[in-house]
């Protein structure tokens, strides 16, 4: 292997512990070794799913603080921005699919591991709330470990908010779907993360709401291989689909094609 | 365990069912999700006061001996238990019955059982109906309320807890473990505002009555109908606008940058 350029280019896969250069993890990001799916960062998540350069953030409405002087917090912010260069565990946008136009919604688990808190909820219902003005189709692609106990009741009310924001959405024939990865857990998972229209799995993503160690602390439990995996998922009804990240772009493509929304027409 | 908490834990704490008991003469409870099963922390069902106002009541409480945890899960509600709620929701709606909401309750069930039925979902559900209702509602935390279920319930018009009581994202354990046990819980319970004394200051709780009240039950009765009898005739597109100005308002404390 020495004719990898030796410095940064080297990551450990998560799942199998092994050391995989940067090539090797190629286009999708799957460990050689173990096929295991590496978890994405937004921006590489939007580079796989939209035309290119055709994504257009929305303008930044909220920054988080540490509001209510939690200890650590503030360090926490300001690593989380210094690691990933995002301001916030969520980014979107409008951008195209294969030609059809999308608000695009994607969540960041490198970021505080996704968790939902006052500036990610602010962030999703604004893009919720503009994509109903414009009537333009939304996809939320979902990463968090939950709520954001750091800001307390404030990130618990988010999750009112939202709901708040997608029964308006609902209300009008605008296709909302939603690409649950890994992680979905929590204050996400129990919120918009299946308040879709369709909802997809990408393969290999854990999606539940407790996670497998808060279980095991409550009882002793063997948890099968299998336990919260998409597959599982959909074994169970709880999605339409599991979806292997190559075919996901193209997957929906398909379905913005089958809804062919156009807008809904309104009079005067 | 530290004080506060052994309070609201306490097999003779003030539970769910002896408020309804009391609140509503006539009751008729209402079991089972007709899909999955029942939930025995949840008592549901509908009757009317002693002055005759019909309502809807959803109580959760953890027990009051061993035997009752054990069947009640501690209060820690399983998907029977939301879908219940939200069967009896839909009810309330067709008979226009205003809600009451009751709850001493842990954070979720950390079970594979309530995952493999999609506690996620429930919840999510819960939380959104509860947003749409078009009757009235009002939460009432009589001990502990935590985390997304505690949350739906709490999705509320008006909301009243005992002044000993707590409703937070976490149990106060959870929060101090992220804390790596640099707090202790009881320090925990004070590092974000969970008291029903910061909450009412932040104006997330409407009202906070003296849990040491001489009777606090025909007090609480008293204040749950004195909240409820200006919202009924509100329209149901108030009663929904209503409730998320109450949520957006809170969240708007915190600054945008
Ligand atoms: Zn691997």
């Amino acid at each position: 292997m020495s004719h990898y350029p030796a410095t940064g280019q080297w990551t450990t896969c998560r799942v199998c512990g092994r050391h995989v250069h940067a090539r090797q993890w190629g286009t999708w990001r799957q460990c050689p070794y173990c096929q295991a799916w590496q978890r994405l960062t937004a921006k590489q998540r939007i580079d796989q799913l939209v035309d290119a350069d055709s994504f257009e953030p929305l303008p930044v409405v909220a920054r988080s603080q540490n509001q209510l002087a939690f200890p650590g917090y503030a360090t926490k912010l300001a690593q989380a921005t210094e690691k990933t260069g995002l301001t916030e565990a969520v980014v979107a946008g409008w951008a195209t699919i294969q030609t059809w136009p999308v608000m695009l919604i994607v969540m960041d688990s490198h970021f505080m591991m996704g968790t939902l808190n006052t500036t990610v909820s602010r962030r999703i219902m604004a893009a919720l709330k503009q994509a109903r003005q414009r009537q333009v189709p939304v996809i939320m692609v979902t990463a968090s470990g939950g709520a954001r106990m750091q800001e307390g009741i404030y990130a618990l009310v988010g999750m009112n908010l939202i709901l708040a924001e997608m029964a308006r959405l609902a209300a009008v024939p605008v296709p909302v779907i939603s690409v649950l990865t890994d992680p979905t857990m929590g204050g996400v998972s129990a919120s918009f993360a299946f308040k879709a229209d369709v909802v997809l799995a990408e393969a290999g993503a854990k999606i539940g709401f407790a996670g497998p160690r808060v279980i095991q602390q409550t009882m002793p439990v063997d948890l099968p291989a299998d336990f919260q995996s998409a597959a599982s998922l959909y074994e169970n009804g709880a999605v339409d689909a599991v979806i292997a990240r190559p075919e996901l772009r193209d997957q929906l493509g398909d379905i913005l094609a089958s809804y062919r929304f156009q807008g809904v027409s309104t009079h005067g | 365990m530290d004080e506060r908490l052994k309070r609201l834990r306490a097999a003779d704490r003030l539970s769910a069912p002896t408020v309804i008991q009391a609140l509503l003469p006539t009751f008729v409870p209402l079991h089972g999700d007709r899909v999955l099963g029942d939930d025995a922390a949840l008592t549901a069902g509908f009757g009317r006061t002693a002055d005759q106002q019909a309502l809807t009541v959803l109580g959760i409480d953890r027990g009051q001996n061993v035997n009752e945890r054990r069947q009640k899960n501690g209060g820690a509600l399983t998907v029977p238990g939301y879908r219940t709620a939200l069967r009896v929701l839909a009810h309330t709606e067709k008979f226009r019955m205003p809600v009451v909401s009751l709850l001493n309750m842990p954070g979720a069930d950390a079970s594979p059982q309530s995952e493999e039925h999609g506690q996620s979902q429930a919840i999510a559900d819960l939380i959104a109906a509860m947003g749409q209702l078009t009757v009235p509602n009002i939460v009432v935390f009589l001990g502990e309320g935590h985390s997304g279920g505690a949350l739906g319930f709490a999705n509320a018009n008006r909301v009243i807890m005992l002044d000993d009581s707590l409703f937070n994202v976490a149990s106060p354990e959870a929060v101090a473990a992220i804390l790596h046990g640099q707090q202790t819980v009881s320090a925990a319970i004070d590092l974000l505002p969970m008291t029903a004394a910061a909450l009412k200051q932040r104006g997330l709780v409407d009202v906070v009555i003296d849990h040491r009240a001489p009777d606090l039950v025909a007090t609480l009765s008293t204040q749950i109908i004195d909240l409820l009898v200006p919202l009924l005739p509100v329209m149901p597109d108030a009663l929904i606008a209503q409730r998320e100005e109450k949520f957006q308002a809170f969240l708007e404390q915190w600054p945008l940058n």
